[in-house]
């Protein structure tokens, strides 16, 4: 696993960020008054509702277009929701495949110039290491999340996430801050979408992997066993795929020599892969029943993850973690087998992969399987709010602190199995808590994280001239949700407004009054389980 | 009101924590045999171990625990774990938790098994508490344990509260909803907080606690075990136990806030104590021998420590295997000749009030150690 300093992310945050004042601000609310103060007292309320309650109480299911973005995505954004209407899911999943193919207008032109130290190498970034740590941790997580939130080409970024979890390094980790930068640009964002043991390949000798797992360390006369067992159960056959102890114990030997040049390096540059042959071990070895001949050098190594890389255990262990990722935490063997399958007759072409994966039934029938992650959750609101306005430059350390209330900042998760990603994992009282807060806090007209302002969401033209509080809960549930609600929900919430304004459900309100509930409905639309089931 | 309750704490120590340089067997020769350039001296030398029974001696960073130690209120064994046979960190802190040796055996973690049982009429959110972000498996098939990473934050702002935000949530969330039950258990937790307000609970007796993540923790922890709230069980995480390299440095920071959390939690409790059972755990220990990096390799038995009322402390429980080859499981790991699930039966049996263990443990016979006076 790790050897890591563990960092107090609420002080890296108030060190970080001295533009705006609003850091400290969370958890010490500004209280509610503002509303209160445009509203008149309270009085009676709307008539009490005596119809015969529905027959089933449950969640309406969305459209099978919407349950694709929701899984596909970082949340469902209300134009995508009309491309994919009008192309049919087909055309729109080919296309998302293509990502390359899809117009990305100037958004990693315009994170080069915001976040520069996320483009950087070793060499750069260790000239102004260790001061520099915080920046670069800054730039490398806001360039995540700006493209997590703006990118068109949504299934990409999903499947960067994918493979920075199923690859993960924790970024604050001794060098660890100026080798996962390139180690995101090129093994998992060169790959993502492209051959699994190309992505291997590149993963294997990533400075910033050979580090965070100890690899570079590796020698002959006493190996060191992290890389190989990591690699084993967390990279390819998965922890029941069918290896031994001997086994790992070979591996590592076949990887010792696998190093990275260190800063002044008088012969190369910091942060290159190298090969040492003076501490290899170039006996035999026998990796899973396979022999590899004495005197190898540094093919023991990549011999060793081409077996691994066309394993069948490796086949179904990628396949049901892809299973997992977009259709439900337990996916049926039939489901995976067919997935698997894909993998093995590609050779690793993870397009063809997914493209298999989402011909399944089970991904094509199936919706709200689970809770869906802190990314969606936090990408996806900015997402379903749409905002009409160009990258800002001034929210990073924002979207730092709301994820890293969350739970899921990028690059963060100190050990090497990555975020999980099942419900089970998720749904928590303390994580629903936060995710409440952080609706209500962030969107609301006195939110202490206000992203609404950063984004100047314009909510009246979500209203398109509502005035009432039943036909506001309508329009933004039809522009926020994108999908049903349930007939005895729209009734709960309009309890809920006349009760809090004192006005009956089709009284027009003042525009002040409209003003600040508009936020208010918003934040309690996307705090809602429609919202976050995925 | 005072909650008259036994507790519990479960520490984990994420990572696989050695045993073999916290807990210093220098009475065998073998120990520096094998690491010869990672060992700690035995006691009387620079940086030398603590000795506690001529054979055993403490890492010098558990200093702080030593005191406990004499005053009988901590005991120690060695070369424990659950011989579940795996050195996959995942796999192994999974069954560990669940209380098995068999993944197939039992999904439901042992002390949500042992809760489950033990239902008493405690009605509270807080009866079950994970100080972290998630729900560790270890409470699986418990009652709606509450996890809470930060008492403090674990709250609505009073605008919050104001715009009726509660009352419209509990209706949205209604049963059965998706997240209902994990939403209700928040609101209701919500509504206990506001009155038992164990956050604004300062540190007594002079207690100081480390600024890391685990002293926060444990702070948080005692500032529950303070309030009014019926707290029963709570569990947290120590990480980075993980030292396949240069372990003599790491571990001596991992250990030293180890001691010091602990030793600052054990004096702002005081009196306290006496109802609280403090239990110190990994998934497995590593290997015996040093590898080239300075640190070790995943290997098999390793420490635990039990502190708090009752407890039949300063010595050490074990009976040591030895560490020459033929040893050594595998003939490179410390054997595990106490079952960490001896430890953690008799702490059920004898403190946490009269279950009926096997049925926490189906698979496993108990016999107590002694642990508790």
């Amino acid at each position: 696993m790790d050897k890591t300093k563990t960092i107090d992310i609420p002080s890296l945050l108030n060190s970080l960020h001295t533009r705006r004042e609003f850091l400290t601000l969370f958890g010490k609310g500004l209280g509610y008054t503002a509303l209160a103060a445009t509203l008149p007292a309270c009085g009676g309320g709307g008539g009490d509702d005596t119809e015969p309650p529905a027959p089933v109480d449950q969640i309406p299911v969305a459209s099978k277009e919407y349950t694709t973005l929701k899984r596909t995505s970082f949340g469902v954004h209300r134009d995508e929701l009309e491309t994919i209407n009008n192309m049919g899911i087909d055309a729109y999943l080919e296309q998302q495949l293509d990502h390359l193919s899809i117009n990305d207008g100037n958004l990693e032109s315009s994170l080069k110039s915001l976040f520069p130290l996320a483009f950087q190498t070793p060499t750069q970034l260790y000239a102004g290491f260790p001061e520099n740590i915080t920046d670069t941790y800054h730039d490398v997580i806001s360039a995540t999340q700006y493209r997590q939130i703006f990118s068109k080409r949504q299934l990409y970024e999903v499947m960067v996430e994918f493979w920075s979890d199923h690859f993960n390094i924790h970024l604050l980790n001794g060098l660890g801050p100026t080798l996962k930068p390139t180690d995101d640009l090129q093994v998992i964002r060169a790959n993502a979408l492209g051959n699994f043991q190309n992505l291997l390949q590149a993963s294997a000798s990533s400075p910033s992997m050979l580090f965070y797992l100890d690899n570079f360390f590796n020698q002959a006369s006493a190996p060191n066993e992290n890389y190989a067992r990591e690699l084993m159960e967390l990279h390819t056959l998965g922890v029941d795929g069918g290896y031994t102890e001997t086994d790992i114990k070979e591996v590592a030997r076949c990887f010792t020599g696998w190093s990275i040049r260190f800063p002044n390096d008088p012969n190369g540059n910091y942060g290159d892969f190298i090969f040492n042959p003076l501490i290899h071990d170039n006996d035999e070895k026998t990796i899973l029943g396979n022999t590899i001949a004495a005197g190898g050098g540094q093919t023991d190594g990549t011999q060793v993850l081409n077996i691994l890389a066309t394993h069948p255990s490796t086949a179904q262990f990628i396949a049901r973690k892809l299973c997992i990722r977009f259709i439900s935490d337990q996916p049926d063997q039939s489901t995976i087998d067919t997935v698997a399958q894909a993998f093995i007759t590609s050779n690793g072409e993870i397009i063809d992969t997914l493209r298999a994966l989402f011909s399944t039934n089970a991904f094509r029938n199936t919706s709200d399987q689970k809770l869906c992650r802190p990314s969606e959750y936090l990408a996806g609101m900015i997402r379903a709010l749409a905002p009409d306005t160009d990258y800002p430059s001034d929210t990073g350390a924002l979207f730092i602190l709301a994820q890293s209330i969350l739970g899921q900042l990028p690059f963060n998760w100190a050990t090497p199995d990555g975020y999980p990603d099942t419900q089970s994992y998720w749904e928590n009282t303390g994580g629903l808590l936060n995710r409440w807060r952080l609706s209500f806090l962030s969107y609301s007209s006195v939110g202490t994280i206000p992203i609404i302002d950063v984004f100047q969401i314009d909510y009246s033209a979500m209203l398109n001239g509502a005035d009432t509080l039943l036909t506001m809960v309508d329009a933004l549930s039809d522009r926020i949700l994108m999908r049903p609600l349930a007939d005895k929900d729209r009734e709960l919430l309009l309890d809920w407004l006349t009760t809090e304004t004192g006005q009956s459900d089709s009284t027009p309100l003042p525009a002040v009054t409209v003003d600040q509930l508009t936020p208010l409905i918003a934040a309690v639309l996307l705090s809602s389980a429609y919202y976050q089931l995925r | 009101m005072t909650n008259n309750q036994n507790i519990l704490i479960c520490i984990f120590q994420r990572g696989a924590a050695d045993g073999l340089n916290a807990l210093v067997p220098y009475g065998d020769p073998e120990y520096y045999n094998k690491r010869p350039a990672i060992a700690v001296a035995k006691p009387g030398n620079l940086n030398g171990a603590i000795d506690l029974d001529g054979f055993y001696g403490m890492h010098p960073a558990l200093a702080p625990l030593k005191s406990i130690y004499d005053a009988g209120e901590l005991a120690m064994v060695h070369a424990t774990g659950v011989p579940h046979g795996s050195r996959s960190h995942f796999s192994a802190q999974d069954l560990v938790e669940r209380g098995i040796t068999d993944k197939f055996s039992l999904n439901t973690g042992w002390l949500g098994r042992h809760l489950a049982q033990d239902n008493n009429a405690i009605t509270s959110a807080f009866r079950i508490v994970s100080i972290s972000g998630n729900v560790p498996v270890v409470l699986e098939g418990a009652e709606e344990p509450l996890a809470l990473s930060d008492i403090e934050s674990f709250s609505f702002d009073q605008g919050i509260i104001d715009a009726g935000y509660p009352s419209i949530l509990a209706d949205l969330f209604r049963t059965p909803l998706p997240f209902s039950n994990t939403a209700q258990s928040a609101l209701s937790a919500l509504d206990e907080l506001s009155t038992a307000k164990p956050g604004d609970i300062k540190p007594d007796n002079g207690a100081l606690y480390p600024t890391t993540p685990l002293g926060k923790k444990l702070k948080q922890a005692g500032q529950l075990i303070k309030s009014t709230l019926p707290v029963e069980v709570i569990c947290l995480d120590s990480d980075g136990w993980d030292h396949h390299e240069s372990l003599p440095g790491f571990i001596q920071q991992s250990l030293s806030d180890l001691a010091n959390a602990v030793d600052a939690f054990y004096t702002d409790m005081g009196t306290n104590m006496q109802k609280i059972t403090l239990l110190i755990h990994t998934e497995f220990g590593r290997r015996v021998a040093e590898n080239g990096s300075l640190g070790t390799d995943h290997g098999t038995g390793s420490l635990a420590y039990v502190l708090g009322g009752g407890v039949n402390g300063g010595q050490v429980f074990s009976q040591w295997p030895g560490l020459r080859d033929q040893d050594l499981e595998m003939n490179e790991d410390l054997k595990i000749t106490t079952d960490l699930r001896t430890i953690q039966s008799e702490i059920l049996d004898k403190r946490l009030g009269g279950i009926d263990v096997n049925t926490v443990f189906p698979d496993f016979t108990y016999s107590p150690l002694g642990l508790f006076t």
